[in-house]
């Protein structure tokens, strides 16, 4: 289905408005809606087929943000926008807001979030909702059609939407630091136990590091925060002037980025700078350098220099997980450039 | 006073679009509807597109006469999309379908009871030395024959004695060599309502009558039966989609559908050339009924015959 033309940006600036205004409140939201007129988003002469097509779009557009990854207050937002759109449609019967199965139990803990929370405006919102009958219940969230696509369009979220993805937390969750606590003391109890003197293990026993476990948690809440600034910073870019944006934006991820880039490029430098001379039948194809930079986009000649693109990217991702040390990050990169000296034709990018 | 908020406060036409909108999608519409009527000299809805709104909306919200007709709640409502099997060039984009609203709990030989396929209505036979003895036979009274295939089982139809069992020869060719379909059975037709079959949501599936007509039939929807939706049990399975066909018309008039269609004929001037019923015998028969000329006539559907 194609999209609805400028309503994703519409329903994006109207939420992101929702949530610089940092409340949940439905008043506020009302004086947003005013503000833009967004009732007036069905208007224009439209016939009744096509009107149909085009609320059903628009609901299931407002409907994907109701439901997680996106953060709470954007999730309340969309509830109200649902509610907005719902009434201000102009079919009649009303179009109504499809949710799939899987997806209750998610808006039911929401609802009883709301409820806790003591938003009872938003929850009342969600009850009128209901009442009025707006919702389908279906199998799947969008309705399944067959044409085929010229390209298929990527469902992407709206970065500052999301809650920052907490990969390494949902990882080492409390639960599991605890375990690990638990099971660490009992290790070094048994080894206490085996050894000679009861009150300390064996120096011959000592395999791993005692404070193993501290470090994990410090450097996981080392992780968070560092998640944490590099969302506000993004999010205060994002307040400033358009092009200063960018080039703010650009530079802040470019900071932290090419710390990294440097340092891969100065490990590759370091491997790379014995490269084999070809034997005399091959004079006339002498192996070059390519420097390939971490994150530049190398490679306008076939399939060796898009190999050699391809390897700073998961060498990267390790990086980020931050971890192990470097030191070992560089031991994995050498271990794969080994072997594979790279032979351009031509001079491509140096 | 929660309502009044979001509407807006004084009259205001929902066709015009306001001058100074701050949306985007509104901007971007009105552009179109300027561009619409410069160029666009009549705007008026097609019969396509009316037909096709109608087809849509004309069930929703009935309520049956007889109260015992009412569907309950918790009823589940299947979208399913028949795909006609011509195959013409211009469709290979899109394939044109049927769609069909279905009740979990209707059986599956309502629904094949349902899908209205041209191969149904053809006469076979040459008739060109008897054209008024066209027999009244078509084939869905010869061939009643007729299966779905969903998830690895087959559901014959075998409501009436002359039904046979047209899955049997897949069955049988799966099972003489190890081609890695298992488990292929065959069960009946009407012993099953859609409440018992476990389904994929648009994956393939096959619906096959007449012997070698195939429909490939595929899910896109199943929800829970709504408020607003049709709740007379006697109008499901419900149509609500059709593709429109345009249909041949005779060659000589121009005017009606074409209902004979020859080959080899020496008074035609193509082969296979077609003839509405009118003029076919016109051409080709004198005033006593005597053939004129060699040719060999058979009946012909249209399929746009559903139109």
């Amino acid at each position: 289905m194609s999209a609805v033309p400028g309503l994703k940006e519409d329903c994006e600036e109207l939420l992101g408005a929702f949530q610089q205004a940092d409340t949940v409140r439905f008043e506020r939201f009302a004086e947003l809606w005013r503000e833009r007129r967004f009732h007036t988003v069905f208007y224009g002469r439209i016939r009744a087929l096509e009107r149909n097509k085009i609320t059903k779009k628009t609901l299931e557009l407002a409907q994907q943000y109701f439901l997680p990854p996106y953060s709470f207050q954007i999730r309340v937002g969309a509830l109200y926008l649902l509610y907005g759109l719902y009434n201000a449609q102009l079919c009649q019967p009303k179009q109504k807001i499809r949710i799939a199965l899987k997806d209750w139990p998610e808006i039911q803990k929401f609802q009883q979030d709301l409820l806790d929370s003591q938003h009872y405006d938003a929850a009342y919102i969600f009850r009128r909702l209901k009442l009025a009958r707006a919702f389908y219940f279906t199998a799947m969230p969008k309705l399944l059609t067959y044409r085929t696509k010229k390209k298929i369009e990527e469902n992407y979220f709206k970065e500052e939407f999301k809650d920052p993805s907490n990969r390494v937390n949902s990882l080492i969750t409390n639960d599991v630091l605890e375990e690990l606590l638990n099971i660490h003391d009992h290790y070094q109890k048994m080894k206490c136990v085996i050894s000679a003197d009861k009150s300390q293990p064996d120096k011959a026993l000592s395999l791993i590091k005692d404070d193993f476990v501290v470090n994990l948690k410090d450097i996981t809440l080392e992780h968070q925060q560092w998640q944490q600034n590099r969302m506000k910073l993004f999010r205060n870019a994002k307040e400033t002037d358009e092009t200063e944006n960018k080039k703010k934006e650009g530079t802040l991820l470019e900071s932290e980025g090419s710390e990294r880039a440097n340092a891969l490029a100065r490990i590759k430098y370091r491997s790379y700078s014995a490269v084999v001379e070809a034997s005399k039948s091959r004079r006339h194809r002498q192996v070059q350098l390519e420097s390939s930079e971490a994150g530049s986009s190398c490679g306008k000649s076939p399939s060796r220099s898009e190999k050699s693109s391809r390897r700073p990217q998961p060498a990267r991702r390790r990086v980020s997980s931050e971890v192990r040390g470097e030191m070992q990050v560089a031991k994995e990169t050498v271990t794969r450039h080994i072997g594979m000296p790279v032979i351009t034709e031509e001079n491509s990018d140096e | 006073s929660i309502d009044v908020l979001m509407s807006s406060e004084k009259e205001e036409d929902p066709d015009v679009i306001p001058e100074d909108s701050s949306l985007l999608t509104l901007r971007i519409r009105k552009k179109d509807l300027e561009r619409r009527e410069e160029t666009i000299i009549v705007d008026r809805a097609c019969r396509q597109e009316t037909l096709t709104y109608e087809m849509e909306s004309h069930a929703a919200g009935k309520r049956p006469d007889n109260p015992t007709d009412l569907i309950e709640e918790g009823e589940l409502l299947l979208t399913l999309n028949v795909f006609y099997p011509v195959i013409f060039q211009k469709h290979k984009d899109h394939k044109p379908y049927q769609t069909v609203l279905v009740l979990g709990s209707q059986k599956l030989t309502e629904l094949r009871d349902s899908i209205s396929c041209v191969s149904d209505l053809q006469i076979g036979g040459e008739f060109s030395s008897q054209p008024d003895q066209a027999p009244e036979h078509i084939s869905k009274d010869l061939y009643k024959s007729a299966f779905f295939y969903f998830e690895g089982i087959f559901y014959n139809d075998k409501r009436y004695p002359e039904c046979r069992d047209l899955s049997r020869t897949i069955i049988e060719w799966s099972e003489s060599h190890d081609r890695g379909y298992e488990n292929l059975q065959a069960v009946k037709m009407e012993d099953y309502v859609f409440n018992d079959l476990s389904l994929k949501i648009g994956f393939p599936y096959l619906y096959c009558h007449q012997g070698n007509c195939e429909h490939i039939v595929i899910i896109t929807d199943i929800r829970l039966i709504h408020h607003d939706d049709c709740l007379d049990r006697n109008l499901y399975p419900l149509l609500i989609k059709k593709h429109w066909l345009c249909t041949r018309k005779c060659f000589v008039c121009k005017m009606y559908t074409a209902r004979w269609v020859t080959n080899r004929d020496s008074l035609a001037p193509q082969d296979p050339c077609f003839f509405c019923d009118v003029c076919f015998r016109m051409l080709h028969y004198d005033a006593e009924g005597n053939k004129l000329g060699e040719f060999l006539a058979y009946p012909y559907v249209d399929p746009g015959i559903f139109n």
